[in-house]
């Protein structure tokens, strides 16, 4: 076995600091009660697919009905109930469309909700040009609604945000999506 | 399931790898939202094949298989689609800015810094370099677990992690960020 060469010892030196920076790099704990809810959910699902093979028993239906008041218990807008401050991010080449799409997931329809896209100086919705700010109002149905939106980057951008926000009777959920542009 | 019994028997079964299984799929998705449906997605699986976890000797490496699959059927339909949710004013949570979650507070200011150029530097790569070396460098995964979870032969996942690294060691170098030990 031969020593490893001044350059070679330099490399493993960088390696051993970078694997340090990468073992403290953090992440985010689930939701709380998360493990408990997705074994409750993934019962029921289970379940209801094999409804036509297994009868449900007292136990499967106890489970069933928590679900449906979890449901109409919870949030009318469904989201993760805490904080992710990580924000993802598209690469856009520059002059070029980009679609993203957007997810609302809603418990039940909502009528009369308002979107409001903003958008960084160099960056535009395609179709809307030259607008910092479009808004129009717009129905959910319950479930998860895709809206999808064609970016346009007309200069290059680095790490500037496109925030999406949907409003409706008071609450609001926003969506940010970090956009590079080069 | 049918019975509390039974209840209890699937949750002995798979709540030991709960967390790291939900680990897996942070790494892997990069976000909590994503993660947690992308775990979801698996516990649904898993419900399904009892008999088949039941009978294994690591239930853990099944799980994690089927996860990475999942992951990388998601992938392939969503392509770089991601978003998150947050909720207003809530920005500044128990995360630190810039970074995806909650750091020590051990850590000094120049350390955070420099985890949060980390964090942006592993933005840049691609999947295939970011997974492997966060699954090795952050999680502790062996090059062979790697291999039997991706089922990518352990020659590219040595690699990739020595490319990744590379590429990394060079993008916190142009960043100005010297990984301090």
């Amino acid at each position: 076995m031969t020593n490893p060469t001044d350059n070679e010892r330099e490399l493993m030196a960088e390696d051993a600091e970078l694997v340090l920076l990468l073992k403290d790099y953090p992440m985010q704990e689930a939701s709380a009660n998360f493990y408990d809810k997705a074994l409750l959910s993934a019962a029921s699902t289970s379940a209801r697919r094999q409804r036509n093979r297994w009868l449900m028993t007292g136990f499967g239906g106890a489970i069933a009905a928590g679900i449906v008041a979890w449901l109409i218990g919870g949030v009318m807008l469904t989201a993760p109930d805490a904080v992710s401050p990580e924000i993802p991010g598209v690469a856009i080449a520059l002059e070029d469309t980009h679609q993203v799409d957007f997810v609302f997931a809603s418990a039940k329809p909502l009528d009369n909700a308002t979107l409001t896209i903003e958008l960084p100086d160099g960056v535009e919705l395609q179709g809307f040009p030259g607008q910092r700010e479009v808004s129009w109002e717009t129905s959910l149905d319950a479930g998860k609604n895709h809206l999808p939106l064609t970016l346009i980057a007309t200069r290059a951008v680095d790490d500037e945000v496109v925030v999406a926000r949907l409003e409706h009777n008071n609450r609001s959920k926003t969506f940010r999506l970090r956009v590079d542009a080069s | 399931m049918h019975t509390r019994d039974e209840q209890l028997a699937v949750e002995r079964l798979l709540r030991p790898h709960f967390d790291r299984l939900y680990r897996l799929a942070y790494r892997l998705t990069g976000n909590r939202h994503d993660a947690e449906d992308l775990f979801q997605d698996v516990l649904v699986r898993a419900f399904d094949k009892l008999d088949v976890i039941a009978s294994l000797d690591d239930p853990g490496s099944w799980l994690g298989r089927v996860m990475y699959n999942r992951f990388v059927d998601g992938t392939r339909q969503r392509a770089r689609r991601r978003l998150v949710v947050v909720a207003d004013g809530e920005m500044s949570g128990d995360g630190v800015e810039g970074l995806p979650g909650p750091v020590s507070a051990e850590l000094d200011a120049s350390r955070v810094e420099s985890l949060r150029s980390l964090h942006t530097a592993l933005g840049k790569l691609s999947d295939e370099h970011r997974i492997v070396v966060l699954l090795h460098d952050t999680e502790g995964y062996k090059i062979k677990e790697i291999e039997e979870l991706t089922g990518i032969p352990a020659g590219t996942v040595k690699s990739r992690l020595h490319r990744a690294r590379a590429r990394l060691r060079e993008l916190l170098e142009k960043d100005g960020t010297e990984p301090a030990p």
